[in-house]
């Protein structure tokens, strides 16, 4: 199989952008990611472009990949655009490893865009719920806070996770993108905060909850013979791991846990070859604050039901054993739905470059990132190593 | 703008819709809820029986949404205050997603028993859409 290197990252600000489109943002992030790399790449030189979206607001349902890298001078390259609800861009990035493995490129763009804050607020409902099971779970009324709340809830009944322990992730979450100068709520909270918050769907609170974001991110991989002529300090992507599970929550064997997060994870070990306690650092999906103690279950890094122990313990923290979510993670970087997949990368490429500033961890070397789709529909899991193979 | 379920797909399904028919799977004998597609414990394609169940179960997940409902159920909330938003376990072994009734919702948990009844669950295009809710036992 033929070895694929990270050799570029960017993104856009995540916020609320009234001034920017889908396309400007998009923009943003691709010259971050071509600016990013250590020699000079010729944006001529991608073969192929995958881009993640929901496609959120209905703005160009139809070939709303092309509409993008047309606009940063990438008319005729081949572009795809990936729909995986919120694991859109997670995806897109296994598909440029894929084709790059394949023989079918050398130089490969994963991307994602979402525009997300400039629409009616009956709009933003319904589109904020088209990830979960339409015909029976939201027909029921279930939001998709709700499907979350209704995951919370079995995992505080089955294992005592306590409502402290769920804010704990909207605190560390929030200290760390507070140093993010890109993050979407980039401020502090304290645990208290976290703890008060306004209820959404009981036991969530608005702290439990991520913002719904503007942004763009934008990753650039490459053959072992592009990497060598772009780089002396790679950074290799050791292992693709991708599972789909039931959309509907209802339908699926448990629901203390995401069996596609355990599946895409098991195959991203195998072929990178190491295991959880091998991680140095993630950026996991914290849609909902439970989301993020489900995955630490499910990739392993804690037993099952422990993950309330676990975060209370401080390991991941920037100073614990693994930190999680250096980059603020969804809750507090935001969550642009098309654009976080890839966005988590971002962060993975930073932390390895020691280019991640004020929020840096030094002596990183393996990174994981973890991205969900719906409540757990797909999952995408992805090994990034420093050095050569 | 709500969730969209056309109408003629909502009438394929008032047997669930109404009395949660389930399918039984012929191979493995598990229930799967709405009783088409694949088996949901053993991957069988194989046609269910549909089973009327008792209506009768157990939550196993329980919320209760106080904000952002979606715009379909915006005029619930709106005259309730909340939405109690369920899983539950029927007596038969299967899980489906409901709606509580008739009762505060906050006032429930899991483990508590209700028994599905056919309520208004929202309007669109003009027309009533009717559809199985659960109150307590």
């Amino acid at each position: 199989m033929r070895e694929v290197y990270l050799v570029g990252a960017g993104q856009s600000d995540f916020g609320s952008f009234p001034t920017e489109s889908y396309r400007s943002l998009f923009k943003t992030a691709f010259e971050h990611a071509l600016d990013s790399t250590d020699g000079e790449l010729d944006r001529r030189r991608i073969d192929e472009a995958y881009i993640g979206t929901l496609g959120v607001g209905g703005r160009q349902l139809g070939l709303v990949g092309p509409s993008v890298t047309e606009h940063v001078g990438l008319d005729g390259t081949s572009c795809t655009r990936i729909e995986n609800a919120c694991a859109a861009s997670g995806v897109a990035l296994r598909q440029a490893i894929l084709a790059i493995r394949a023989g079918a490129a050398d130089t490969a763009l994963a991307g994602g865009v979402e525009v997300m804050n400039d629409m009616s607020s009956d709009r933003t409902r319904f589109w904020l719920g088209v990830s979960g099971e339409t015909e029976w779970e939201r027909m029921a009324g279930t939001t998709f806070a709700g499907v979350y709340a209704q995951m919370a809830d079995a995992h505080m009944g089955e294992h005592g996770t306590t409502r402290e322990q769920l804010s704990h992730v909207a605190y560390k979450n929030h200290a760390n993108g507070a140093k993010n100068p890109h993050a979407h709520l980039g401020f502090e909270c304290s645990l208290e905060d976290a703890i008060e918050g306004t209820t959404v769907a009981d036991p969530l609170n608005l702290y439990d909850c991520c913002p719904t974001s503007d942004g763009a991110s934008a990753v650039l991989l490459a053959s072992r013979e592009v990497a060598e002529e772009l780089t002396d300090n790679p950074i290799r992507v050791t292992g693709s791991g991708q599972a789909s599970g039931r959309v509907g929550l209802f339908q699926r064997p448990t629901l203390t846990g995401i069996p596609a997060t355990e599946k895409a994870a098991e195959q991203a070990y195998e072929e990178a070859d190491c295991s959880p306690e091998d991680i140095d650092f993630a950026e996991v999906h914290d849609c909902f604050s439970i989301a993020e103690l489900l995955a630490y279950e499910g990739l392993g890094f804690c037993e099952e039901g422990e993950a309330g122990p676990y975060i209370e313990s401080g390991a991941t923290m920037p100073d614990g054993e693994r930190p999680v979510n250096l980059s603020g993670g969804l809750k507090s970087k935001g969550h642009p739905i098309g654009a976080t997949g890839t966005g988590q990368v971002v962060e993975i490429y930073k932390q390895l470059r020691g280019e991640a500033g004020d929020r840096q961890v030094d002596g990183l070397s393996r990174g994981l990132t973890h991205n969900v789709g719906g409540s757990g529909g797909s999952v995408a899991v992805h090994v990034f190593e420093e050095g050569w193979a | 703008m709500g969730a969209y379920v056309s109408i003629p797909t909502w009438w394929q399904q008032l047997d669930s819709r109404y009395r949660l028919v389930v399918g039984q799977c012929p191979d493995c004998e598990a229930f799967n809820f709405p009783p088409e597609g694949a088996c949901a414990t053993c991957a069988s394609v194989a046609a269910f029986e549909r089973i009327e169940p008792e209506g009768t179960g157990t939550i196993v997940a329980h919320t209760v949404i106080e904000g952002g409902a979606p715009p379909e159920f915006e005029a619930l909330l709106e005259a309730e205050d909340a939405i109690g938003a369920v899983l539950v376990e029927l007596d038969e072994g299967v899980r489906v997603p409901g709606m509580l009734t008739d009762c505060d919702p906050h006032e429930f948990a899991r483990g508590d028993r209700v028994e599905a009844v056919v309520r208004k669950m929202f309007e669109q295009e003009g027309i009533v859409r009717y559809g199985a809710k659960f109150r307590p036992v």
